[in-house]
């Protein structure tokens, strides 16, 4: 039987996911919730009550204890500290929970050794529901600031150069604290509470404050995922509503959302369909943010397909793309598609199936090898005139393999390298290789970008960074390093990995 | 105080006393085998015997239960009521006992009706698996989105207090050891209480231990259990009462108070302004003071909640109650001596022993002042030094968002 009600679960999720908070210009009062009128002033302030978001702000941990025996919706989390969390010198205080911690039961919690921290919140997953309901979301759980994701301020800054190519203007990858690791690769595991609509929310809000840019100048969202929870229902509209994207009016964004799929070039496809929209002079629109998401599926070991669980990890990039202060500008790009089968998931199963061999030389190495060369062809480009290559990295071999094949060195396709430290990320995999070169990329540099889905199809793209790359380089604290050799890293073992990434 | 509140300033607001006349409960605790209609039955039976009355003498009827409909299926609580009586007098339905009661004070002071049924009744281990959600759901939503329990609101209430009066070591240890002590004697109590949920005597060590296996600041012992039950009182206007005994007991002094529904957005959160409120009020409605009071029933769903009500309620000073209670059950006597003076609380047993079926709960701790007031609560009367005159009574809605007082006395 369905319990669920939709209106409650859209008012609740529409206070809740971006912490909205309300004060009143005439004495300063603040609420949490929206109120038309202040408490305090009652009928003159009507008309005088701000808006703003507790999500993009860092708050304080007053009270907490532990909870290890949940209500029923929560039994899945486990134990877990909750308590009172307050904002904006403690005119403002709400109730939340400490996510991201594991192991909480069975250890004597100091309380006052957690009181009086900086915490930050966290868009995850509310509680558990049946499969036939709707996800509940909330921000009403928090992170230290001072552990593995950092406070970062979002501040608008006004663009200060137009450039001739579009490009793109920020960006942000978002993996979770918790690490499998076997033989030599880690992997990237969600926390129970994170699917592929968290992390691409958190991706976007990390490539909202390293590119500065006003959210109400981005006209178009793009989520590309395999992932998505949902069969019939987009990411997409989350995330424009969390990050406010688009002009505001009532409760509705001025943006078009859309999520897209191919297996791991969801993602990557729609760069250009994104820069060239933001290009067209007519449309409008300055910004167009690209997500791709995805919390990695794959069978258990000893079921079929199991043989991906080995490579699976978790993790959204954005990229924000604009023709105003542009850190890397799109030179051109070439893409292609064969009807190949060699990954596929069919409707209501949970896992995909994996064409084995038939993966490698007829699908992953074809596609890109014909991408990348023709995009080089089209632009007369040498291999000695590419800085860094980048390539999807289902594993560790492949990448280097077609890599050394195009005749690329080391020192250009070693930063992109990602795969043993985050595993396969989807259609977050190139788009984490590419982040990890922008994040250490000079002035000027040239990057091949050449991704790859199964089904099957690459783009290939060529981009050149400006000085912009540096400038805004301080604003990028959860770098792709930052987040691979984190001191705050949790690993888990194979048990608890597969029962994180069941999700709630 | 912030604003937003009335505080009464006229003295003896309330010149036409309703008077209760009998009292009727069922045990608190599991009633698998019972169908709310006996519960409720059974109680009413007691009363009406006591009070010598038979249905058709009712001309209304306040009923009280906080989540029956949810917790058993039942519909119309006035439906249900009006089917077992087979009555078809005006009904009503509040979610607590003290609730009921105010709007049954209410009628009988508008002069409206002479003589009505009070009565509470909940059923919550019917629905045992999904009773914690339901609780923390309809106490505090937000904080049930965020992932809280019925326990987390006290232990956080527990911080608060431990904090804003800078307790630690020694003090800390005995704040710590004072809690377990209100649990121990509320069992005590309970022993006492042939109605009561508990009846064993806890000692100190259960209790620290049970907050150690916890992990916890506070444990098994320290909390109100979940019950099942009912309670009736038949409410009469003075005139009336006169024919049916001559020991009725009035209801001198009722208040009430709310707060915010969501506990961290509340200015203070180490106690209850709702109680506070309620209690200063219902004093002056009363016309009494605060030491006229010889007796309290408070609302001890947490060992914390009983020591902060002795604040609120203004028998201790802030921050002060945990040394009174400590000091007073080092060699409990049957009472806190508070500066001096003797109060007697939660001799029922309190939330603690007695039990907590929400609707009814209120319905025992004013049958529990109802027996003292007249002596007869056999062992577990109580003896203070001066005559027993007055007995108080606090009963919350949700966690302190909704707080009532009553003034009960013989005359």
């Amino acid at each position: 039987m369905k319990m669920s009600s939709e209106p409650i679960e859209r008012r609740v999720s529409y206070l809740g996911d971006r912490l909205r908070c309300n004060r009143c210009l005439i004495c300063g009062k603040e609420y949490f919730e929206i109120r038309d009128y202040c408490g305090n002033c009652g009928r003159k302030s009507f008309g005088k009550m701000v808006n703003t978001d507790l999500f993009y702000e860092k708050g304080k941990l007053e009270l907490c204890t532990l909870i290890n025996e949940p209500t029923n919706k929560f039994t899945k989390l486990g134990s877990y500290v909750y308590g009172t969390v307050s904002f904006h010198d403690c005119r403002i205080r709400v109730p939340g929970r400490l996510t991201d911690r594991t192991g909480v039961c069975n250890e004597e919690v100091d309380f006052s050794s957690l009181e009086g921290r900086d915490v930050v919140p966290r868009f995850r997953r509310r509680y558990s529901v049946d499969k036939c309901d709707v996800i509940p979301t909330i921000s009403l759980a928090f992170t230290f600031a001072d552990e593995y994701y950092p406070h970062q301020e979002y501040k608008i800054i006004k663009p200060k150069k137009e450039y001739d190519l579009p490009g793109i203007v920020g960006y942000g990858v978002y993996t979770s604290r918790f690490r499998i690791k076997e033989g030599n690769i880690e992997r990237s595991v969600p926390f129970i509470d994170e699917d592929s609509i968290t992390a691409a929310v958190e991706a976007g809000k990390l490539a909202l404050i390293h590119s500065g840019i006003d959210n109400s100048h981005v006209g178009k969202i793009y989520v590309g995922s395999e992932s998505n929870p949902y069969a019939v229902k987009p990411i997409a509209s989350k995330v424009a509503q969390v990050l406010k994207l688009g002009e505001e009016n009532e409760d509705v964004q001025g943006v078009d959302a859309i999520d897209t799929e191919f297996a791991c070039k969801a993602a990557t496809s729609m760069f250009k369909d994104a820069a060239s929209l933001v290009n067209y002079p007519e449309s409008n629109i300055k910004y167009a943010m690209v997500i791709g998401t995805d919390n990695s599926q794959a069978a258990p070991r000893d079921c079929p397909g199991g043989e991906l669980d080995l490579f699976v990890g978790y993790g959204a990039a954005a990229f924000i793309f604009g023709k105003q202060d542009v850190i890397a500008e799109i030179e051109g790009w070439y893409s292609c598609t064969s009807d190949t089968p060699d990954f596929w998931r069919r409707d209501g199963e949970p896992y995909p199936m994996h064409g084995g061999r038939f993966t490698g030389d007829p699908a992953y190495f074809k596609h890109i090898r014909m991408s990348s060369k023709k995009l080089m062809e089209r632009l007369n480009l040498q291999i000695g005139d590419v800085d860094y290559f980048v390539a999807h990295q289902p594993n560790v071999q492949f990448p280097v393999r077609i890599a050394k094949e195009l005749g690329f060195k080391e020192e250009q396709y070693a930063p992109m390298l990602q795969v043993a430290k985050f595993g396969n990320t989807y259609s977050g995999a190139s788009p984490v290789g590419l982040a990890a070169v922008l994040d250490i990329a000079k002035p000027d540099d040239r990057i091949l970008v050449a991704s790859y889905g199964s089904g099957a199809g690459s783009d290939a793209y060529s981009l050149i960074t400006t000085s912009q790359v540096l400038d805004k380089r301080h604003r990028q604290k959860m770098t792709i390093a930052y987040q691979a050799q984190n001191p705050f890293l949790e690993h888990v073992d194979y048990t608890t990995y597969r029962r994180l990434k069941l999700g709630m | 105080m912030p604003k937003g509140y009335l505080l009464i300033d006229r003295c003896n607001l309330m010149p036409i006393r309703p008077a209760i006349v009998a009292v009727g409960r069922t045990r608190f605790g599991e009633h698998y085998e019972k169908e709310p209609e006996k519960l409720i039955e059974e109680a009413w039976l007691k009363a009406s015997m006591e009070a010598n009355l038979e249905r058709k003498d009712l001309e209304a009827c306040y009923l009280s239960d906080y989540f029956l409909p949810i917790t058993n299926k039942l519909g119309l609580e006035e439906g249900f009521l009006s089917e077992l009586t087979e009555l078809h007098v005006p009904m009503e339905v509040t979610r607590s006992f003290s609730s009921a009661l105010s709007n049954a004070c209410n009628a009988i002071q508008a002069g409206r009706y002479s003589v009505v049924l009070v009565g509470g009744i909940e059923k919550m281990t019917d629905r045992w698996d999904k009773i914690r959600d339901d609780l923390m759901l309809l106490e505090d939503p937000w904080s049930y989105y965020a992932g809280c329990t019925p326990e987390a609101n006290h232990e956080l209430m527990l911080r608060a207090y431990i904090k804003k009066y800078d307790l630690n070591g020694e003090k800390l240890e005995t704040l710590n050891t004072a809690l377990a002590q209100i649990s121990v004697k509320n069992h005590l109590h309970g022993t006492k209480n042939e109605y009561a949920q508990y009846q064993k005597k806890i000692t100190v060590e259960q209790v620290l231990n049970a907050r150690k296996e916890a992990h916890r600041p506070l444990g098994l012992y320290d909390y109100a259990p979940i019950s099942d039950g009912a309670a009736i009182l038949i409410l009469t206007s003075e005139e009336a009462a006169r024919k049916i005994t001559n020991k009725p007991v009035y209801v001198l002094g009722v208040s009430s108070a709310t707060d915010y529904l969501t506990y961290p957005a509340r200015e203070d959160m180490t106690h209850f302004l709702a109680s506070e409120i309620s209690m200063k009020n219902a004093l002056k409605t009363a016309g009494k003071n605060l030491r006229d009071i010889q007796l309290v029933e408070l609302y001890d769903q947490s060992t914390v909640m009983e020591m902060v009500s002795l604040e609120d309620m203004g028998f201790c000073k802030r921050g002060t109650a945990w040394h009174s209670i400590y000091e007073s059950c080092q060699n409990y006597k049957g009472y806190y001596e508070i500066d001096g003076n003797k109060l007697f609380v939660n001799m029922s047993g309190g939330l603690k022993a007695d039990g907590n079926p929400l609707g009814a709960t209120g319905g025992a701790q004013i049958f529990e002042v109802f027996r003292q007031l007249r002596k007869e609560a056999c062992e577990r009367q109580v003896k203070p030094d001066t005559e027993l005159k007055y007995g108080c009574v606090l009963e919350l809605e949700g966690f302190g968002t909704k707080g009532y007082v009553y003034v009960l006395g013989r005359e």
